[in-house]
């Protein structure tokens, strides 16, 4: 009976061991029995587009030693140091260094190389696919793409925010060894395959950031400035069309001996930087006025409302001064649309301070200042936007006109396109579409509108002033015969250490066409220029000509004779 | 007790004799299995424990047929001389150049290449001792005082083995003389005043011996120290597990490639359950328990005392390694050496068990069918 009950006893607790714990244990015990080495996943590619490859691979391979399965190191070793043009010496100590289970003999070899060694068949030694990021275009879109760390997943740019996506997952090649590490007799590797990443289709279009950077380059070159910007977005859905930040880097020569370079010229500024934008934010003020006016809120000028023609206004005690001197006529008797054209600044303090701070502030959040676009891009700033709270009158006069206020280029150019398209506010995106690497498509974007700042015909009304501004006002270097631009000049005095400094300008336009149905707007940002620093001289004949560019891209009609 | 016996030999229980002959082939070619890649690395001859196990495999055959031959009553005259031999080989074990050491403790005695292990002669020179004592005069079983002079051998045993040291055989010598006291029938209440002092020098002997403490807490926990304390019982853990219900297959053992120490000897349980699996495991314990059975049968049927004593306490021997074996294996009680009788690599351990067995199968054979 004792016996009996025992027995079962023994049998329950070796049955619950083998069968029942079985997996567990298994899963645990099978890591002791393998050493692996591993086969890197092919990184997905990035495309613009139109299906042009921004970013690749080169095919490259490691080559390991298992010197526990080298049976010829001399030979090994000479004809590997041969091939690979290394030490013989090296070589050898690798493939005779017992104290590893495996080592990397050399790191991203030609394919052509190692095609040679795999003929001669060394026992011991392996090869693991491990690509070398190629970049055709090399310094094209630099800061938006980013770049791989050495051991391939992405350290910046699109390379690290979809480095999920493109990364893939690692396979192995396990060998079952005994417990130091010695191949077992007989045994087959066993070979776990990679998954290679998705690839990611962009909405940049390389002709567009083409023809931007040659003529952000031209600009950064004339003007002598310290950097030089532009955006360009497709009003309808917030597509990124291209994004222009010079200096820029060869993406296959990346300078990683100089950090503090190398992250200076790998930052995409304008979604990480502020900067005050000045006369072109009066587009977001002359916005919320016209939209104000329309639902009948009698504080809002009207479109046909004149302004005092009075150079100074005076607020809380301090002086607001407009750029222009307002003498012999000029500046006076403005509507709306003149204040646009001659980028008056009294008039915009007016506007703001009539429309109050409760009101303004709205539209300020309706246009997403203070927050982030939702750009999938990492590292985006969310601006400076003084708390309303404690916000002084004069602070906020400024703010009618662009000062004392800090917004992304990215922030400006989304609200300027809500403002101009019809008043739509959309996420703005720089990918449109991920496929895997067997072809299916994983995710397709599609434009999520955030907010409707301002309605159809306030967005039309300003449009068609702004359209003014280019063909009348300030912005006339940026007139296309026939192509209907409209825009908006910006020239800011920069600060440094609480205090204007001296001869120290951000030249900016920002303008879309054609007036009639906006597609295209274009924010052009010219830092630091010397000579000339109006925005109307610096910026505006950028964005004619990147616009230009566009219309030679698709071969546009004019829209009017 | 004074039943006519039949003064020439019968052919006994020829079934048990071949179950013992079968279990023990079966561990000869086991322990090539678990040993050949060990063998081969430190040997360099894949074959080394095989070899030396067939030897003893056919030693013990051989001591085992002998020995059957004898009519048991005979060894109730060596009772004294053999209980003394065993005394004076564990006390060889302490002279120096005799004994050898090991992972740590003194159990063997040597001779060149040849060594012997005094315990396993001690586990059957007690038994040999005790029948043999109870049998002389019965009414000793009866009082405590009459049962003195067992329990003063037992101790002397024990007190050798526990100095080699041996705990886990010091362990099994008591369990042994427990049983056959038992088995003697004496009274509950001396068993009582045997056992509690028992009980209470377990906790003592574990701490004296900082690492058997360790090896305690290890077996509470595995995974704590997976690479020391831990490491034996996880290995043979993963033995077990990868073999599942049918094995992975004789010779296909995955951790007697030097992740599992001890594998052709205190382990090669685990090996066996790891090639054979579940159902594997079961056949060989239906094997041991027909023997453990076969045993006793025998030793109800010797129709006296002395044939009781001898062939109930020898398979009891037998019975109480084996379940001490597989719990250690199956990671019931912490780990400690001790092997499968008739199965694991050892030649002292094969052909002493066998040739005990020989001793069972020999009351088989001189009792009146």
């Amino acid at each position: 009976m004792a016996i009996t009950f025992l027995f079962c006893l023994f049998l329950a607790r070796f049955f619950y061991i083998q069968v029942i714990w079985q997996d567990d244990l298994n899963a645990r015990a099978l890591d002791q029995w393998t050493r692996e080495i591993p086969i890197s996943a092919g990184r997905g590619n990035i495309y613009d587009t139109n299906g042009e490859l921004l970013a690749g691979n080169t095919a490259a391979y490691s080559i390991f030693a298992r010197a526990n399965a080298v049976t010829d190191a001399e030979g090994g070793s000479l004809l590997l140091s041969e091939a690979l043009g290394l030490s013989y010496d090296d070589i050898l100590g690798k493939l005779t260094d017992k104290s590893h289970s495996e080592i990397v003999v050399a790191k991203r070899v030609d394919k052509s190389v190692v095609q040679r060694i795999e003929g001669a068949e060394i026992a011991g030694v392996y090869y693991a696919r491990d690509d070398v990021r190629f970049y055709p275009y090399r310094q094209l879109a630099c800061q938006v793409l980013g770049f791989t760390s050495y051991d391939g997943s992405g350290s910046t740019g699109l390379e690290q925010y979809y480095n999920n996506f493109l990364a893939g997952e690692r396979g192995e090649i396990l060998f079952e060894t005994d417990l130091v590490g010695v191949d077992l007799d007989g045994a087959a590797a066993a070979y776990i395959p990679a998954t290679d990443g998705m690839s990611l289709t962009l909405t940049l279009d390389y002709r567009i950031q083409s023809v931007s950077e040659q003529v952000m380059e031209a600009a950064l070159k004339e003007y002598n400035a310290k950097a030089a910007r532009a955006i360009v977005l497709d009003v309808t859905d917030f597509s990124v069309l291209s994004m222009v930040n010079l200096p820029s880097y060869d993406l296959n020569d990346i300078p990683r001996d100089d950090l503090s370079a190398l992250n200076r010229l790998s930052r995409n500024a304008l979604v990480s930087d502020v900067y005050e934008p000045g006369s072109t934010f009066k587009i977001v003020t002359a916005a919320a006025d016209i939209e104000e006016y329309l639902q009948g809120n009698a504080a809002a000028y009207a479109p046909n409302r004149i302004f005092s023609s009075a150079r100074t206004r005076t607020v809380d005690g301090t002086t607001i001064r407009c750029w222009s001197d307002h003498a012999n006529g000029k500046h006076s008797n403005q509507t709306l649309a003149e204040a646009l054209n001659n980028s008056c600044n009294p008039c915009f303090v007016d506007i703001a301070l009539s429309l109050g701070k409760e009101t303004f502030y709205d539209y300020l959040a309706a246009f997403q200042f203070g927050r982030a676009t939702g750009l999938d891009f990492s590292g985006e700033a969310i601006g400076m936007l003084l708390p309303e709270s404690t916000l002084r009158d004069c602070d906020f006069a400024r703010i009618g006109f662009g000062q004392t206020i800090a917004v992304t280029p990215l922030q400006l150019a989304c609200a300027s396109a809500a403002a101009v398209n019809g008043g739509r506010y959309y996420a703005p995106r720089l990918v449109k579409e991920i496929v895997d690497s067997d072809g299916a498509v994983i995710e397709q974007t599609s434009p999520v509108l955030l907010s409707q700042p301002i309605g159809e015909e306030a967005s039309e009304m300003l449009t068609s002033m702004l359209e003014g501004v280019v063909r009348d006002g300030s912005g006339k270097k940026a007139y296309i015969e026939g192509y209907r631009v409209a825009g908006k000049t910006g020239t800011a005095q920069k600060y440094e250490d609480g205090r204007i400094a001296q001869g120290k300008y951000v030249s900016s336009f920002v303008g879309c066409f054609p007036a009639s149905d906006p597609r295209y707007l274009a924010l052009v940002i010219v830092d630091e220029p010397q000579g000339a620093y109006y925005g109307s001289t610096v910026a505006a004949p950028c964005a004619k000509q990147i616009f230009e560019g566009i219309i030679d891209i698709f071969d546009l009609p004019p829209v009017e004779e | 007790m004074t039943k006519r016996r039949k003064s020439e030999a019968s052919k006994g229980d020829l079934i048990f004799l071949a179950a013992i002959l079968v279990l023990a082939a079966y561990g000869v070619i086991c322990v090539w299995s678990a040993s050949y890649y060990n063998a081969e690395l430190q040997y360099g001859d894949s074959m080394y424990f095989f070899r030396k196990q067939l030897i003893g495999f056919l030693l013990g055959t051989a001591g085992m047929i002998g020995i059957s031959f004898l009519p048991y009553e005979k060894l109730r005259r060596i009772r004294i001389p053999s209980l003394i031999l065993s005394l004076i080989l564990l006390a060889l074990v302490f002279v120096p150049g005799l004994g050898k050491s090991n992972y740590g403790a003194t159990r063997w005695i040597g001779f060149g290449s040849f060594t012997i292990q005094p315990s396993e002669i001690a586990k059957l020179g007690f038994v040999i001792f005790t029948a043999g004592y109870f049998a002389k005069d019965p009414a000793r079983m009866r009082t405590l005082k009459g049962c003195i002079p067992v329990l003063g051998a037992g101790l002397a045993i024990c007190v050798l083995i526990m100095l080699e040291p041996n705990m886990s055989v010091t362990m099994c010598v008591g369990a042994i003389m427990i049983g056959m006291l038992f088995l003697a029938g004496i009274s509950k209440k001396a068993i009582a005043v045997i056992c509690i002092p028992v009980l209470f020098a377990v906790p003592v002997l574990i701490l004296a011996e900082p690492y058997r403490l360790q090896r305690l807490s290890a077996f509470m926990d595995p995974w704590a120290s997976p690479k020391d304390e831990g490491y034996q019982l996880i290995q043979s853990l993963y033995g077990l597990s990868n073999g599942g219900f049918f094995g992975v297959g004789l010779f296909n053992s995955r951790q007697k490639y030097r992740f599992l120490p001890f594998a052709e000897s205190d382990f090669i349980l685990s090996v066996i359950a790891e090639e054979t699996g579940f159902f594997g495991v079961t056949a060989l314990f239906l094997l041991i328990g027909f023997i453990v059975w076969r045993g006793f049968r025998i030793a109800a049927r010797s129709g006296n005392i002395y044939g009781f004593l001898l062939a109930g306490g020898i398979t009891l021997a037998f019975a109480v390694q084996s379940v001490l074996n597989a719990l250690v294996v199956s990671g019931c009680i912490p780990p400690t050496g001790l092997p499968l009788p008739l199965v694991s690599a050892g030649n002292t351990s094969l052909i002493v068990t066998m040739t005990g067995m020989g001793i069972v199968y020999g009351v088989s054979r001189h009792t009146q069918p």
